[in-house]
């Protein structure tokens, strides 16, 4: 039976809200692709991955070095453009803006921290004078606001030091500060912890989570180190330049924190296997699936692996 | 923007920068300064020790009706001084005179052998003393041949009395038809004979011997003075008769800026003269100015040439190594920028601050530099403001541009280590366009007639600029070949230098751009201040024609000769004798010389200076107008008949142009000297005290005189300044690109230490890395420098500063411009192994930590 013109409309109408990928969260991104062109040389650095994050969420990515994670994070922070995709953060395109809107986004919506610690505070400026920087540029200063950040992070015995003199944790604490200064939606961290030891680290991921949850800004962590997931609410993994698997973290009822690891299911149903699970079970190339009545069972073929 | 400027942390580099800019502008607007003022010294040394006829105004008149009363003369010397143009107007002094002069006026009765002329002047009661006699005083009349004729009261110089047997009291008759009567009432003697005045009445001064054409005899000529009584009875009718209105035109106050309106100023005046109607007489402007206006002009704008070629380069290369600053300065805060643009700065607020921080340093040091300017003596030209202006504009510029074009995108990370870039279209096009332009440029420079033009200045600065591309573009392919070699070897440190040399940024550019003028326009300066140096003891040379030459009006007697001989310090005297010969029979002459050549030729042996030999007891060499006559006969003493051996263009010490011989000392009837060649130390006091009205010269004299004229001083001392500010700004330029390509290298050589390089080897590395550059730009920059000579060689005209003898073939000092090449060189490699030397103790973790930027 050929349908009527108003259900066509109707499905349209579907399969646009469906296309709304994501929805009204926080931070969408959809089938993103960035390539480095050099001179004869294309990396692909993300290929068609699909990521979203809820306002207020505290979210971590993993991956291993050239994952793609640095990526990712620079196109999220507006220092750098996706080369197809969809990349939204509050509700603005970041393929779509102009060079105006991109700076008053770095201004006002997000900041980030880097993993080295030197790069992320202006040497000859003592710590309040860092976190006045971005105010001043945003040309927005509000006196004590400064002060009010160093001490919520608790590094205000640092105001008046220099960066020489303040230890990693401390550094990184400001520059968490720095990030926040102006008052953003987002903070992105590129490995805030890689150069510190366990006991600083801690102290710093504290500090992400106070942001997070006393000002209620997403915070958004790319790390290659998995530990990390025990820090934070979710664990996002990228292989390859896609997202492949979710941590979740949650508070059992016993009060036991349990972490369970997802795979991702993209919207035209891929799925990435774990890849020790794929030796384990020798699968290759394909794979048999049969659909139980509450999942799916994932079978390696029944055909011999060829003999040569 | 309120954007914290790091001016602490960059002081060092930003006291470079200081320093830099301070010199760059003293140079810029110095230099100039002290030019300008050597040109206008030079102008009123030419307008001062100019004759006053020459430099002086003088309005002549042949009258039609004459003017009898002192008052008329007057009349017309305010009219006159009130039509001299606004431009000469300062350069008028009012203390002029006014004469009026006869001419050949023959004593009645000599057959034209003597002549008194009548003359009055307007301030004679200031100029002359009476010194017998009387002034003279009114006129009466007398009897002559049955009329009434006017008797007028004269005075004359007292060498009239020596020279022509006047003296009070005698009256002379005047006149072959209209008489007059003159009363000889009084002597008189300049107040100040050497006074530049007398230079317009100089026949009233002295008793002129003129040999009339053809004649045999010689004429006595005098002028003699008569009290403004004597102006009734002169007429312009009767007798060759001129006035004159002389405006003295006082040198001092000239300007070399000036001269084009002075000229025109006085072609003006020569044109009012003419044209207007003031009385019934036609007027005219006599003056030399203009000739001397002309020949200052050419030998300055000869000056001008090569000195602003040399500026300019200097210029060019000073805002060079500026910029090289700069770029150090952008680079130490490249962080700053980075992290400001990342957490939302915009472009204008890091460009701003890139600008604000270069104008911190740059705009006071170029104050500072403009201020200490005003100490060089010379006026303002509008250059001096306008080059710190450009200094501080350009390094400014520079830096926003940079500042702009690095961080146009927030994140910036490089990766110019994975491939080269490959050249665009469009660099290459503008390249090879500008290889064109240049090559053209000097084509037309040598196929079209030099002379002063903005080609002249524009082929230059092309050709280096295309040579700068050429190096640029070209360096890397003969290391790639190095590379291979080294490659192939066991040793490690030449590849990876020669490598690391050949992958270099185009960060080298900038100093293959300073350094490259930089050498050539030293190596140029040298080689032309070399030629006006050589070719002014050649002029010397050929200006004396010994290193001593004593000169006698009459013979210098054997025994003196002997004397001279015997003087300690004297080594060798050669006796010449000059006259005027008389050619075969015809009233003809020439100036001679009769001398031993081959004795001449033992004394000159070794100096730049030459006679050719002369063998014979009659033979000769003559000048080129001589040449063609087959034997002559001469009369000089006796009438030898001598046979031209050869042409001579020049006799060194005598003569350069006209009729002249040069002959044996056997065909005087008996040796003879007037003039000695002398060779050896011995004082000139020394000599002119055993010869007696002689005069010494030396040419070490001659040399000093040369040397001494400002424009030649002034042309030598700027390319000498400009030599050595080049050199050092080149040696600048080396410290500098290496100081800006320093964490990079830290970096590599940390690495490479790492893997187990030595302390030796990084030093090794490190001059390797930096050699090829500066050796590949040191060659090109002194092949141009060698090259420009000969390209602009012959739209300089040098012979101004050369004692008016051509600077020609320019013969390249490869002695010189080697050791400038060869020294930048030795820097540049000692600077490298210092460097590496001093940061062999850094920590090598924090270096490469510090450096990652990934």
């Amino acid at each position: 039976m050929n349908p009527t013109l108003s259900e066509l409309e109707a499905r349209a109408t579907d399969a646009r809200n469906k296309a709304a990928f994501g929805g009204d969260a926080h931070i969408v991104c959809d089938n993103l692709v960035r390539i480095y062109k050099t001179e004869g040389v294309e990396v692909v650095a993300l290929q068609g991955l699909d990521l979203v994050i809820d306002k207020g969420e505290l979210v971590a990515i993993v991956g291993a070095s050239g994952s793609g994670k640095s990526t990712l994070l620079n196109v999220l922070s507006g220092l750098d453009v996706p080369t197809a995709g969809v990349a939204r953060v509050g509700g603005m395109d970041l393929l779509s803006m102009t060079p105006r809107d991109r700076l008053r986004y770095r201004r006002s919506v997000v900041g980030f921290i880097w993993q080295q610690t030197a790069r992320n505070l202006l040497p000859y400026l003592n710590a309040r004078e860092n976190v006045e920087l971005p105010m001043k540029l945003a040309g927005a200063t509000r006196k004590g606001r400064a002060m009010e950040l160093l001490e919520l992070l608790g590094v205000a015995s640092c105001a008046t030091r220099k960066v020489s003199d303040m230890s990693g944790g401390e550094q990184q604490r400001v520059a968490i500060a720095v990030a926040i200064a102006n008052s953003p939606q987002l903070v992105l961290a590129d490995e805030p912890t890689g150069e510190l030891d366990s006991e600083t680290s801690e102290q710093v991921f504290a500090a992400l989570r106070t942001a997070n949850r006393e000002l209620g800004v997403t915070v958004v962590i790319v790390t290659h180190d998995p530990l990390v997931s025990e820090q934070v609410d979710r664990t996002v993994g990228i292989r390859d330049g896609r997202t492949s698997s979710e941590t979740l973290r949650r508070e059992s009822a016993e009060g036991q924190i349990i972490a369970e690891e997802y795979a991702v299911l993209d919207r035209v149903g891929r799925l990435q296997l774990p890849r020790d699970f794929m030796s384990a079970l020798n699968m290759e190339r394909r794979v048999r699936l049969e659909l139980e009545s509450d999942h799916i069972g994932v079978w390696p073929s029944r055909e011999e692996p060829s003999s040569d | 923007m309120r954007f914290p400027l790091p001016v602490r942390a960059h002081a060092g580099t930003l006291a470079v920068l200081v320093a830099l800019t301070a010199v760059a502008c003293l140079l810029v607007a110095g230099l100039p300064r002290a030019t300008q003022a050597s040109f206008d010294e030079a102008l009123r040394r030419a307008l001062t020790t100019a004759p006053a006829v020459q430099t002086d105004l003088t309005v002549a008149s042949e009258p039609v009706e004459d003017l009898r009363e002192r008052a008329q003369f007057e009349s017309l010397y305010r009219h006159w001084q009130h039509s001299v143009p606004a431009a000469l107007r300062p350069l008028i002094t009012p203390d002029g005179h006014m004469s009026a002069k006869t001419s050949r006026t023959p004593v009645t009765g000599t057959g034209g052998g003597t002549y008194i002329n009548l003359g009055w002047l307007s301030d004679a009661d200031r100029r002359v003393d009476w010194v017998q006699g009387r002034m003279p005083g009114p006129t009466s009349t007398t009897r002559h041949e049955g009329e009434t004729i006017p008797l007028i009261e004269v005075g004359v110089v007292d060498e009239a009395v020596r020279e022509m047997g006047l003296g009070v009291g005698q009256i002379k008759m005047l006149g072959e038809s209209d008489y007059v009567a003159v009363k000889i009432v009084g002597i008189f003697k300049a107040k100040n004979p050497g006074d530049r005045y007398w230079s317009h009445d100089l026949d009233i001064l002295h008793v002129s011997k003129q040999r009339p054409p053809g004649g045999m005899d010689e004429e006595l000529h005098l002028t003699t003075l008569m009290s403004d009584a004597g102006l009734t009875a002169l007429s312009g009718a009767a007798r060759h008769l001129t006035y004159r209105w002389v405006l003295p035109l006082d040198g001092r106050a000239a300007s070399a800026l000036d001269v084009p309106d002075l000229d025109a100023a006085v072609a003006e005046l020569g044109r009012l003269v003419k044209v207007q109607e003031v009385s019934n007489n036609p007027h005219r402007l006599d003056t030399g100015l203009p000739k001397l206006l002309d020949d200052f002009s050419a030998a300055l704008a000869a000056a001008q040439t090569v000195l602003y070629l040399a500026l300019g380069g200097l210029l060019t290369v000073a805002l060079g190594v500026i910029v090289l600053g700069v770029r150090l300065l952008t680079d130490r805060m490249e962080h700053t920028f980075a992290l400001a643009r990342a957490r939302g700065g915009s472009l204008r607020q890091v460009a701003g601050a890139g600008a604000a921080m270069t104008a911190l340093a740059v705009a006071p040091a170029a104050l500072a530099g403009y201020a200490l300017s005003f100490l060089v003596p010379g006026p303002v030209l509008a250059v001096v403001h306008v080059g710190p202006a450009v200094v501080v504009v350009t390094a400014v510029a520079f830096a926003a541009v940079r500042v702009s074009v690095a961080h146009r995108t927030p994140l910036h990370e490089r990766r110019d280590d994975v491939a080269d870039a490959r050249p665009s279209v469009r660099r290459v096009t503008l390249e090879v366009l500008v290889v064109g332009l240049a090559l053209v440029g000097a084509y037309l420079l040598r196929a079209r007639g030099l002379s002063q033009d903005p080609l002249l200045l524009f082929v230059p600065v092309a050709l280096t600029l295309a040579a700068a591309l050429i190096t640029l573009r070209c360096y890397p392919y003969p290391l790639r070949l190095l590379v291979r070699l080294a490659a192939r070897g066991r040793a490690a440190v030449p590849f990876l230098g020669l490598t690391r040399a050949a992958r270099a940024r185009s960060a080298s550019g900038l100093p293959v751009l300073v350094l490259l003028p930089a050498l050539a326009v030293s190596v140029f300066a040298t080689m032309i201040s070399n030629e006006i140096a050589s070719t002014q003891v050649r002029a010397s040379w050929q200006q004396v024609g010994a290193p001593i030459k004593v000169t006698s009006v009459g013979e210098i007697p054997a025994s003196v000769i002997e004397k001279v001989r015997a003087t300690d310090g004297v080594e060798q005297v050669v006796m010449a004798q000059t006259g005027q010969v008389q050619l075969a029979d015809a009233p003809e002459y020439a100036a001679a010389i009769a001398v031993d050549v081959a004795q001449w030729r033992r004394l000159i042996a070794g100096t730049p200076i030459s006679v050719p030999p002369l063998s014979g007891g009659t033979s000769a060499l003559v000048s080129p107008a001589l040449k063609g006559r087959g034997a002559f006969e001469i009369g000089w003493l006796s009438r030898p008949r001598v046979t031209p051996q050869g042409v001579i263009d020049s006799v060194p010490g005598f003569w350069s142009s006209g009729k002249f011989l040069v002959m044996p000392m056997t065909v005087l009837p008996r040796p003879q000297a007037n003039t000695l060649l002398i060779k050896g130390d011995v004082s000139r006091a020394e000599l002119a005290r055993l010869v007696p009205a002689a005069t010494v010269d030396s040419q070490k004299r001659a040399l000093a005189a040369i040397r001494e004229d400002p424009l030649t001083g002034i042309v030598r001392s700027t390319l000498v300044v400009v030599t050595v500010a080049l050199g050092l700004y080149a040696l600048v330029a080396v410290v500098l690109s290496l100081l800006v390509g320093a964490a990079e290298r830290a970096r590599a050589v940390s690495f490479l230490r790492t893997l187990g390089l030595s302390d030796r080897q990084a030093r090794r590395l490190t001059v390797l890395e930096v050699l090829p550059m500066v050796l590949v730009t040191a060659l090109v920059g002194l092949g141009l420098g060698l090259g420009l000579p000969i390209a602009l060689g012959p739209g300089v005209d040098l012979s101004a500063y050369a004692g008016d003898l051509q600077v020609s073939g320019y013969s390249p000092d490869l002695v010189m411009a080697g050791v400038l090449a060869g020294g930048l060189a030795v820097a540049a490699a000692l600077g490298a192994y210092a460097h590496t030397a001093l940061g062999r103790h850094r920590d090598l973790g924090a270096v490469l930590r510090v450096g990652d930027q990934s």
